[in-house]
This record gives C-alpha cells, sequence and structure tokens, in this order.
C-alpha cells in the first residue's frame, strides 16, 4: 500500500464507524422461518453425488468399437454378411484406405494420420449427437 | 458466552440436512445483521435491504445441500447476499443523486435529546451513506465488505469473486470517488455557513 492509498483509506475510515451497521428489523428470523415453512420444498439430506457424464464414455467406446472393427472383421468372409451391423461395418471398411500394419512401425504418418482424422470426425459426430439426447432429458 | 457452548454453523447445517429446518433459525439470527448491513449499504433502503436478506436465507436454504462443510458458511451465505443485491440494484437502476439531495448540516440531524456529538455521528455516517449511494453498486460491495465487515481483500476476493489485485484497485478508487464526494458537500456546507 502506497502512501496515498494509507492517506485515503484513513481519512475514509474517520467517517466509517464499523460498529454503526444497520441492523435487521424485529421479528426478521420468523418471518424467513415462515416463508421456508411455506415453500413445499425441503433441503435434500443426501449430499447429491458427483455426475459422471455418459457422453464422452459412449462416444468414445462406439468409435473405438468402429474404428477397430475395420481392423477385425476380415473382408471377404461370406458367413459375416448376413448381419446387417456387420455389413455396415464392412462397408465403412471398403470407405477407409486399406493400412498396412507394418507401416505403423515405419511411422508412416499419412496413412494413420487419415485414421485418427476419421476417428475425431466420429467422435465429435457421436458426441453432439449424445449431447443432444442427453440435454433433452434433462 | 460464559456456561454456553457455541454451536458453529456446520454443526445446524448438518442438523438441517438431516431434517431439523428449525435450526435453520440459529443461522438466519447469527447472520441477519450482517447481511442485512450488506444488502442495505448496496441497495440503499431498508425495505429493498430486508427483501433482498430474505430471498438470500431462502436461495441459502434450497442449495444447502450444495454447500461445501470445508468452507466458512458466512463466505458463502455472503456470497449469495453479495450476488443477490447487486442483481437487484441492476434491474432497479434507480436515478443519480445530486448534492443538492444530502442535507448541509450537521444540525439538521439533531433531534431531541441528543448532543452535538451525538448529531455530528449521525450527521458522518448519513454522509457516508450518501456517498456510497453515489458510487457504482459494485464498489458500494467492496467497501462495504471492506470497512463494516472488516474483511480482507483476500476474503473479498472469495465472496465476490473478483481477484485480489483487482480488488484493490477497485477499492482504491471507490475511496477516491467516496472522498471526492465527501470533499464536495464538506464545501457546500462551508458554503451554507457563510
Amino acid at each position: 500500500m502506497n502512501e496515498q492509498e494509507r492517506y485515503d483509506e484513513d481519512l475514509l475510515s474517520r467517517y466509517i464507524n464499523p460498529e454503526g451497521i444497520e441492523k435487521a428489523p424485529e421479528g426478521f428470523t420468523s418471518k424467513v422461518m415462515a416463508r421456508i415453512n411455506t415453500v413445499n420444498e425441503p433441503v435434500k439430506a443426501t449430499r447429491r453425488m458427483h455426475k459422471i457424464s455418459l457422453v464422452p464414455v459412449i462416444s468414445c467406446t462406439i468409435t473405438i468399437l468402429l474404428v477397430l472393427s475395420v481392423f477385425i472383421i476380415p473382408e471377404n468372409r461370406g458367413d459375416f454378411m448376413a448381419l446387417p451391423a456387420l455389413e455396415f461395418l464392412k462397408s465403412i471398411k471398403s470407405v477407409l484406405p486399406e493400412i498396412d500394419f507394418t507401416s505403423f512401425f515405419r511411422f508412416s504418418v499419412p496413412v494413420t494420420l487419415v485414421y485418427g482424422l476419421i476417428g475425431i470426425l466420429i467422435l465429435s459426430l457421436l458426441d453432439r449427437a449424445l449431447y443432444g439426447v442427453f440435454h433433452k432429458e434433462k | 458466552m460464559a456456561g454456553m457452548e457455541y454451536i458453529g454453523d456446520i454443526t445446524y447445517i448438518r442438523q438441517i440436512l438431516a431434517g431439523k429446518t428449525s435450526d435453520f433459525s440459529y443461522i438466519v439470527d447469527r447472520h441477519k445483521d450482517k447481511a442485512f448491513n450488506l444488502a442495505f449499504r448496496i441497495c440503499g433502503s431498508r425495505e429493498e435491504a430486508e427483501e433482498i436478506i430474505q430471498d438470500s436465507f431462502l436461495k441459502a436454504y434450497r442449495s444447502l445441500n450444495g454447500f461445501k462443510m470445508k468452507s466458512s458458511f458466512a463466505t458463502w451465505f455472503y456470497r449469495i447476499v453479495y450476488n443477490t443485491s447487486i442483481s437487484y440494484v441492476r434491474v432497479k437502476k434507480k436515478g443519480v443523486l445530486s448534492l443538492e439531495d444530502f442535507p448541509a448540516d450537521a444540525t439538521d440531524f439533531v433531534r431531541d435529546n441528543s448532543s452535538d456529538e451525538e448529531a455530528e455521528r449521525e450527521y458522518r455516517s448519513a454522509l457516508i451513506g450518501f456517498a456510497l449511494q453515489k458510487i457504482n453498486e459494485e464498489e458500494r460491495g467492496l467497501i462495504t465488505l471492506y470497512y463494516y465487515e472488516e474483511m480482507s481483500p483476500e476474503e473479498i476476493s472469495e465472496v465476490t469473486g473478483i481477484s485480489k489485485s483487482n480488488i484493490k484497485v477497485k477499492l482504491f478508487r471507490a475511496r477516491q470517488k467516496m472522498l471526492e464526494i465527501i470533499e464536495k458537500v464538506e464545501k457546500k456546507k462551508l458554503v451554507y455557513h457563510e
């Protein structure tokens, strides 16, 4: 605190008396309690549980499953094609560029980058969609 | 108090949360005056301050389960009072007072059976009340918390959410504005006596 501030403070302190506070009117407590008793919303005894947002968890799970399925599902197996879900996954696989696993070890940036970007895209789309769903519930 | 054990706010709050609603009256009794003073200094009217404090206690009661027992109830509650008062004043947007609105002399405060000294004290108190109404609502809150509630800038920061360094700057400005107003009124008082 510099000299000017100290001077100003002292000057104002001469006018302000901390003892001279304005007190609440008579019967104030009973008025508040009467209002509280009319409120049909008692405080909850249980403390609110910490809410974990499910949106990112679900989004991440679905995205990881989708990306993994692209690697796991074989490309030309007739018996798998009977299931519509697998049919869908298969179509995703055909859209995505062919990945060469050995390229990971050689740090092939372009191919992994494509998969990364697709993953982010799916994640963001799912995130927005699920956010809408969960937000409506509130 | 001799022979009486001081029961802290937290004990009462636990009982209220367990369903003993009537214990809230102890909380109201304990904090009503200081909270009322804060609201009164910000809004400038006893009627409005009463409304603000009633609303603040109701808000506190409703959100009591959100209160973290580790912090001070007073700080948490003052935050509610401060924010409610500021919002209230901003909605009302009262007109600006002019210097003519303030009585020129301490003799205007002399009542039956009151001494000159009491009249001077009343005059100074009214002058401070007047100067407070001439600065903005945020500054009024800061001055009240600092001078009347005798809080440190750290505590004021907790109540208002304004950073400690910013509080010091704002307090300095508010102080200077108030002193300017007081000076003008005092000059007017001298003219009045000439």
